[in-house]
């Protein structure tokens, strides 16, 4: 079975609805919304103006979700990514009342594996996702342009495929199929997805939500050969994105030239959660003759200085969790490929300790455990 | 500005001219370091080195068609723990030297063994523009350059009318460029640093064979060019916030500025007069149990979350607008491309026009914020007379 | 012009109960050793953090060695465990950057009555840097 396209999400119950997959999806946070199954549901909604703005809400009032609302679901953009909004929503305490989120199978991992750091509570979250078909970059989002993608992204997802304009982190992704998510909506490949739609229900308390839509259930297929050719596509082009990356220190040095120490990446990547970032403290504040010290050694020195410094070192603290959710590359004002780099190094590093972020609550983080016997040719 | 000055032979273009003397600064010892922007390996931006070998200026640029990193900010992060021990010089252009002294009052660098070298400027491209196409976009800029054709450069260049040194008197040295012949810059010292220098340095004068130009003439032609265009550009200037000010006014368009806003912070980041460590925005005073967010939610139907976008962009006006040297790196660092730098550049004209305050000008003009007087603006203020007369009337 | 003979600097974070005495007890016993060694002593190697060792070929370390208790000996249970982890990470990410700096950085196992082998490892791993030659790190200035 192809890594990342688990056998799980369909071997569960289904329920087909006679609808669309959107207008199910609205239908469905309505629903929950009216009958006080959930108490709020974080969704991508409208953040004002007739042209464009899109943005993550808490929305309370089910009529955001009618036909003509302010709230999104499953528009193809990440503003944010939602596991860093949930650990912030439930940072300080578990959320007291049931709440739906529709998340990417990269936002529902972060959120498990910021839950693993203890950085927020996965309690009476309501997962939604579905199989996912990327989303566009971030300048796609500006000025309403999105709307003008939207005929040409369900068109792909029908047949299958990507859209060639989202992004290449999503369009290498082979963690496309949500594990872990109370309900999971059908999406890529469905070619009927405008009139009907199938929901995998995969936890008692997605089945008890989910009931509240009127459905039939459907017989479940063992094999998904859509999902299984998705995937060796992906596969294909992960390998191509990845050879892309400039290696060796000529490479390094060429690739993080232009970086400018701003940190943005740090600041929107869902697993970086430290209140104060190491490389913005006090330790990485240095007087100004132990740069005359290295002016010296070296005739020149760039300023600010330690910039492949904090690439590494990022590497080094989150790469083992990295969940290649593309936020680093969208934010980066020198558009260097951060997240393509990233998820390179992040697969090394896990493959290391065939270990896979976000993908079981239970699954040790491998920096936190260690076996007595185990990795016997790294000693010397 | 005083009338200590040189004249830059520049045969072969300002930039040339420069270099050529920066190297002999290093080799006479005059500095042991230069700090300045150098072309990056990838060919693909610029980046400021601190340097000591002469042949690295090379591949220096004094005034880079980009500004990725702010020069006032790249001063601090070398001096915030204290001074260098060496002499160097730093070739920037006006707002980065503006910065780097609002820096130096906010106790966030130290310009003592540090020259500050302005260059006369005229702006910089849009950085996302640039990274689409360095090679034609510095050719472009190269040409706009020369002509003094601002149209090309970011918005906040556009209206820019600290370009020069009469609206930089912090910088030690400055390189005037604007209405000098073809051939020649001149060099005026802003400071007895500066002074120094050139004494030190002894940059020769221009004689040519059959007129022989006077020092005096050419700073006096320059500093005419240079009064007449910032009287230009304060008025464009003007013009624009007042224009902006109208597409803004009011909460709904307000709110529509930042529609687009994801809350990534760059705008602070790259900031160079933002130099908290935590950004109080970021801090716990803003994390809150999930009960205040549903409350928060239940009150208006919905919560656009992260919430505080408002919050973190007004708020951080109030905290640095009194600083603001408008050099635009928040609006090179929006991803969303929000006009940031023009909406502030507006807020700090304003806040600085209030109290009586020019960000960056002089080490010794206090910040606004930290130094009071018992007798200034009684117009916040409710008059004692309205409130007690009545009262004292009475008790009379 | 080159060196005559380049002289490696290599950092050994060194754990005070194994490695460190066994070093301690090489340099008394008057063992000749290379003198590549610059040793920071670190009470356990399950001290070291990955920054320091990239701090260090920042800085101009050839190579990088740590050294501690060998697994079940550990003066603090486990700390060499997670060093032996944490070294596993950083050589992935070395690997998948192609850094070629997984030869210069060695992670190994002497107890405080290996002085001899303390030597061995010493001589062997500055051989190996001598062969590499200077890491390149240091001379970039974009750094």
């Amino acid at each position: 079975m192809p890594e990342g396209a688990s056998s799980s999400a369909f071997t569960s119950e289904g329920l087909k609805i006679n609808r669309g997959a959107v207008d199910t999806v609205r239908e469905l946070l309505r629903t929950l919304l009216e009958s006080g199954k959930v108490k709020a549901v974080l969704a991508l909604g409208r953040t004002g103006g007739d042209e464009g703005g899109v943005g993550y809400s808490l929305f309370r009032n089910p009529a955001a979700f009618e036909a003509n609302g302010a709230a999104l679901p499953l528009l193809p953009f990440m503003p944010a990514n939602a596991g860093a909004l949930l650990s912030r929503l439930t940072l300080e305490g578990p959320l007291p009342e049931p709440v739906a989120a529709v998340v990417r199978p990269c936002e529902l991992r972060a959120s498990i594996e910021l839950a693993k750091l203890s950085q927020g509570y996965l309690d009476n979250i309501l997962f939604i996702s579905s199989t996912c078909g990327g989303v566009y970059p971030l300048d796609a989002g500006i000025d309403g342009n999105l709307e003008e993608m939207l005929p040409r992204y369900w068109q792909a997802m029908k047949q299958g495929t990507l859209d060639d304009k989202v992004r290449p982190t999503c369009r290498a992704c082979n963690n496309f199929v949500p594990e872990g998510a109370d309900i999971t909506v059908a999406l890529l490949g469905e070619a009927d997805l405008d009139e009907e739609c199938t929901l995998y229900v995969q936890t008692e308390r997605g089945a008890d939500f989910a009931s509240c839509l009127e459905g039939a259930t459907t017989e479940v297929k063992q094999e998904n050969k859509v999902l299984e050719r998705s995937m060796v596509q992906r596969d294909a082009f992960r390998e191509e994105l990845f050879a892309t990356v400039e290696v060796g220190l000529e490479g390094l040095i060429r690739t993080f030239g232009r970086c400018i120490g701003c940190h943005g990446c740090k600041t929107v990547c869902p697993i970086c959660h430290c209140r104060l970032c190491h490389f913005d403290s006090q330790d990485c504040e240095r007087p100004a003759g132990f740069y005359e010290g290295e002016l010296a050694r070296k005739g020149g020195l760039r300023v600010p200085p330690d910039t492949v410094y904090f690439q590494l070192g990022r590497m080094a603290h989150m790469a083992i969790s990295c969940v290649g959710c593309g936020m680093c590359t969208d934010v980066c004002p020198t558009d260097i490929p951060l997240s393509t780099i990233f998820s390179k190094v992040g697969a090394s590093a896990q493959a290391a300790f065939d270990y896979h972020p976000g993908k079981d609550v239970d699954e040790e983080i491998p920096l936190r455990t260690f076996e007595e016997e185990e990795f016997a040719q790294v000693a010397t | 500005m005083n009338d200590k000055g040189a004249v830059l032979t520049a045969e072969d273009g300002v930039k040339d001219a420069l270099i050529g003397w920066l190297k002999e600064t290093l080799k006479n010892g005059v500095f042991d370091a230069i700090l300045i922007p150098v072309e990056t390996p990838g060919g693909d931006s610029f980046a400021y080195l601190l340097l000591q070998d002469p042949a690295i200026l090379d591949s220096a640029s004094p005034l880079p068609p980009v500004m990725p990193v702010q020069g006032g900010k790249a001063l601090g992060r070398l001096t915030m723990r204290g001074r260098l021990n060496r002499q160097i010089a730093a070739v920037v252009r006006p707002c980065e030297a503006r910065a780097a002294i609002e820096l130096c009052k906010l106790e966030q660098a130290n310009l003592e063994n540090v020259c500050l070298i302005t260059i006369d400027c005229p702006g910089v491209l849009p950085l996302s523009e640039y990274l689409d196409d360095p090679e034609t976009s510095a050719v472009r800029h190269a040409g706009a350059s020369s002509a003094w054709d601002r149209s090309p450069m970011r918005p906040t260049c556009q209206i820019c009318d600290h370009f020069s040194i009469r609206q930089a008197p912090g910088s030690d040295l400055h390189i005037g460029t604007l209405g000098c012949e073809e051939g020649t810059a001149i060099m005026v010292a802003g400071s007895a640093k500066g002074e120094r220098v050139l004494e030190r340095t002894n940059p020769p004068t221009l004689e040519k064979e059959e007129e022989s130009y006077s020092l005096n003439g050419l700073l006096e032609e320059w500093a005419a060019q240079v009064e007449e265009m910032e009287r230009a550009q304060t008025k464009t200037r003007q013009r624009a916030h007042a224009d902006l000010r109208e597409a803004i006014s009011g909460t709904d368009r307000l709110l529509d500025l930042f529609k687009d806003c994801i809350n990534c912070h760059n705008c602070q980041r790259v900031c160079p007069v933002c130099y908290c460590r935590q950004c109080y925005f970021e801090s716990d005073a803003l994390k809150l149990p999930p009960e205040n967010y549903l409350a928060r939610a239940n009150r208006k139907g919905a919560l656009r979350f992260s919430p505080d976008t408002l919050l973190f962009h007004i708020g951080r006006a109030s905290h640095m607008a009194t600083s603001c040297v408008s050099c635009g790196a928040c609006e090179d660092a929006c991803p969303m491309d929000i006009p940031i730098a023009q909406v502030f550049s507006l807020l700090a004209d304003r806040a600085q026009e209030t109290l009586g305050y020019v960000a960056g000008m002089s080490l010794e003009d206090p910040l606004p914020l930290v130094t009071f007087e018992m007798d200034e603006l009684h117009d916040v203020e409710q008059p004692y007379v309205k409130i007690y007369a009545k009262q004292e009337v009475q008790d009379a | 012009m080159e060196d005559q003979a380049f002289a490696p600097t290599i950092v050994g974070f060194l754990c005070n109960w194994c490695t460190y005495a066994a070093a301690d007890s090489a340099g008394v016993s008057r063992f000749k050793m290379p003198p590549s060694v610059m040793v920071v002593r670190v009470m356990c190697t399950g001290r070291v953090d990955p920054l320091f060792v990239l701090t260090a070929f920042l800085r101009g370390a050839d190579g990088v060695l740590i050294s501690g208790c060998w697994p079940g000996q550990c003066h603090y249970q486990t700390g060499n465990l997670q060093a032996r982890r944490r070294t596993v990470l950083l050589k992935s990410i070395f690997n998948a950057l192609e850094l070629e700096m997984e030869e210069r950085f060695r992670l190994s196992w002497v107890s405080s009555s290996e002085a001899p082998r303390f030597v061995q490892v010493v001589k062997g791993f500055d051989r190996q840097i001598k062969d590499l030659g200077p890491c390149p790190i240091q001379d970039e200035l974009f750094l």
